[in-house]
């Protein structure tokens, strides 16, 4: 039992961390914003991204054989946190996250290079190409505008890999300025074909729990970035003659929000830990059915932390958080978004009642993780 | 070294074992309640078992009866323990308070003198911390000791003082230094509730059972021996005993765990006529009784790997009380009209105890410090925002 991070995932963190602090503050934001042409195209700064690729994190979860880092879900689930954390515009953790492993899965499974794989993952894990994807039952995929490729599915049983040629976009405006939601719209069979039946099937089901926990990660990181910009401005702002963080009622509210990301925050990296886990030793039904409860739970978890911490931050800023012109408002909408995006609450929540309630999941207290 | 959640061969066999003595040993029938003289006395009697047995303290050293367990190992215990329903620890302040305290500051002979005897179950501790008018502001005290010789004369009244009714010997801080003011001149302080010039006076509490009392002290001798740490150090010494109390120990995940699981199979058992509303509710309790498992096993790692536990103790206390409530309101909820009957009444043969622990629950977020108190300390130490 080895319940936390090594120097060198951290350290990976910071790095990150400390390339958003230099290229996605919330001047860079609005810069980026500003050159998306009032919404015609995705907010997305090419030289961010290739920062970003220079830390070789597109490929972060694939193997170095490919080009990659090698990394497993316990490495990149802090990255999604600092993603989270400077409200990155760029589709990074659906395209490493999400879309690269998805590949890497097919590719597994499948005897010979179908659809011709390796060359696509090889441009991906270097960042030369940017890979997103529409799982089964998805409306709305961000970054789709900016996409070279798309991995979607025609029925529920399949999936197919389409070229940015391949299919149409119809744009979506959604709450998040920072990102672009956009639905595809192609032939029933375009694009190349990449597995059928249990391979996508099983493929797609664990895209979607690595979607689920790496947004609940990216939630921890707005989440946390909301309260520390409330706590600056209660620190500062005065009314009475004095400040307004002196008050409970503010304290409180904060003290309230920092309680519900902190008991999020193990879920999510006891999730990506059992993704990682899965990755290698799969699973039984039993653990199967533990496993996508503990996905669910972190998802939900970190992301009604962000919701009351948006919630909160703005009601801490006054009107002054109510209006436009506060970087705040990046992140409250992130929080919006995530809330939104790759298992939304009521269907989170009805699916882990049918775990609960139904049978399925192991009970018990010698059972956390068995 | 990643993080890796799975249990290694030796912990494993820990289980086993564990499970195996608890399984032969656990009283079929549930104790009663050690808030009465009968119950006091049966539980005094299960620490002594659990003793006998080795597990009484999992985590201390070898030399004071423990097993010298790793944190990540009392977590599988109290698994365990809570799978097999087994009591309460009615020497729980004794054991997860006092006894690290002691630990930490008491000198050799103090250790001998008084762990083993607090391991068996021989001598149970209450903490006498409020007064009357030091409760939250604990550091308003006014309770003297006053050095006479070798012995110090203690005068004043504790209050809300948990199991002092029936307990041997309480802890507590008390004015060394009658000249001094809040946080100085405080020292701790152990006394025997049977020293010459104690009255305890039980008081009842919610379910009419007397669970705390007042204690007062009229001219109560005691031998400087029994003053733990340096003279005037007493606060400094309560604030660690305070981040036990809040902290890991007390409160183990696996009682939420516990509870969370008899909660989805009373669900299960009513799904048909409960407002649907209350399987979020229900599922919602689940996971947060999950979360804490797991921000418990993820603080042991950290302080297995030479970490402190600081600030975080006040978050995990907010957590488990408000946690707690829910869970028992929720349970209350599917139970409908007959959520209001005692244990006792005719119709309550499979309640199953809900309302006693809903009014039990309501303590969690008062003592060891009010939420309100704890949401403070976040704020302030944890957040950086002033006071």
């Amino acid at each position: 039992m080895q319940f936390t991070f090594s120097e060198e995932q951290r350290m990976m963190a910071q790095a990150l961390r400390a390339l958003l602090d230099d290229v996605c503050t919330g001047a860079d934001l609005r810069q980026t914003l500003n050159s998306a042409q009032g919404g015609a195209q995705s907010p997305v700064s090419p030289s961010r991204w290739q920062r970003l690729s220079e830390l070789g994190l597109p490929g972060a979860l694939a193997p170095e054989s490919v080009g990659g880092l090698g990394c497993v879900e316990t490495d990149f689930v802090l990255l999604a946190e600092e993603a989270g954390r400077a409200a990155l515009p760029e589709p990074l953790i659906e395209h490493a996250g999400v879309a690269v492993p998805l590949l890497l899965d097919v590719q597994a499974a499948a005897t010979a290079d179908a659809g011709g794989i390796a060359s696509v993952l090889a441009q991906a894990a270097v960042g030369e190409c940017c890979l997103v994807f529409a799982s089964p039952g998805t409306s709305y995929v961000h970054g789709l505008d900016q996409c070279h490729w798309l991995l979607t599915a025609d029925h529920d049983h399949s999936l197919r890999l389409l070229s940015r040629a391949d299919f149409q976009i119809a744009t979506q405006p959604g709450v998040d300025p920072l990102r672009m939601l956009a639905e595809a719209r192609c032939a029933p069979n375009a694009g190349r074909a990449l597995a059928s039946d249990s391979i996508a099937a099983t493929a797609w089901r664990q895209a979607r729990w690595r979607a689920a926990v790496f947004a609940g990660a990216e939630a921890l990181g707005v989440a946390q970035r909301l309260v520390d910009l409330a706590v600056v401005y209660a620190n500062e702002r005065k009314q009475f003659g004095k400040v307004i963080g002196s008050n409970q009622a503010i304290k409180h509210q904060l003290a309230t929000v920092q309680i519900r990301i902190e008991f999020a925050r193990p879920v999510v990296y006891a999730a990506a830990a059992g993704l990682a886990a899965w990755r290698t030793q799969g699973g039984n039904p039993e653990s199967t059915a533990r496993l996508e409860s503990r996905v669910i739970h972190a998802k939900l978890a970190a992301c009604d932390a962000a919701d009351l911490a948006a919630r909160t931050a703005i009601q801490v800023h006054g009107a002054m958080g109510y209006s436009w012109e506060l970087d705040l408002q990046f992140y409250a909408k992130r929080a919006w978004a995530l809330y939104a995006m790759h298992g939304d609450r009521n269907q989170l929540m009805r699916r882990l009642q049918e775990l609960l309630f139904a049978g399925g999941l192991p009970l018990g207290t010698d059972r956390l993780f068995d | 070294m990643a993080i890796q959640l799975n249990y290694s061969e030796s912990e494993r066999a820990l289980r086993a074992e564990c499970r195996a003595w608890l399984e032969a040993n656990v009283p079929v029938e549930p104790l009663p309640s050690f808030d009465t003289a009968e119950g006091f006395a049966a539980h005094r009697e299960w620490e002594a078992r659990l003793n006998s047995g080795g597990w009484s303290m999992v985590t201390w050293p070898r030399e004071y009866g423990g097993r010298g367990l790793n944190l990540i190992e009392w977590l599988i215990f109290e698994e365990e323990y809570y799978r097999a329903d087994a009591p309460g620890r009615v020497n729980q302040n004794g054991l997860f308070l006092f006894g690290p305290t002691l630990m930490e500051f008491g000198t050799a002979e103090q250790k001998a003198r008084m762990l083993p005897r607090l391991a068996a179950g021989k001598d149970i501790w209450a903490q006498a911390w409020s007064e009357p008018q030091a409760g939250s502001d604990l550091a308003a005290l006014k309770s003297s000791a006053v050095l006479d010789g070798d012995h110090y004369v203690i005068r004043g009244h504790k209050i809300w003082s948990s199991r002092a009714v029936f307990a041997d010997w309480c802890f507590g801080m008390f004015r060394t230094d009658p000249t001094s003011e809040r946080h100085k001149g405080l020292s701790y302080i152990v006394v025997p509730l049977d020293a010459p010039g104690i009255r305890v006076r039980g008081i009842p509490q919610l379910d009419g059972e007397p669970g705390f009392a007042e204690i007062f002290f009229d001219e109560v001798r005691v031998p400087v021996a029994n003053r733990i740490g340096a003279e005037g150090q007493g606060w400094q010494i309560a604030m660690a005993t305070a981040g036990f109390e809040r902290g890991l120990m007390l409160r183990s995940p696996a009682r939420f765990q516990r509870t969370a699981q008899r909660l989805v199979e009373l669900y299960r058992q009513h799904s048909s006529v409960c407002d649907p509303a209350l399987a979020s509710t229900v599922a919602q309790c689940w996971m947060d009784a999950e979360a804490y498992a797991l921000a418990t096993y993820m603080t042991a790692a950290r302080l297995i790997a030479g970490g402190t536990i600081g600030v975080e103790a006040s978050l995990t206390k907010v957590f488990w009380s408000e946690l707690d409530v829910a869970m028992h309101r929720a349970a209350l909820s599917i139970l409908g009209a007959r959520a209001q009957l005692l244990r006792h009444a005719p119709a309550a043969r499979d309640l199953g105890g809900w309302l006693e622990g809903f009014l039990f629950s309501l303590a969690g977020p008062i003592y060891a410090g009010t939420n309100e108190i704890q949401r403070n300390i976040i704020a302030e130490r944890l957040l950086g925002m002033p006071r």
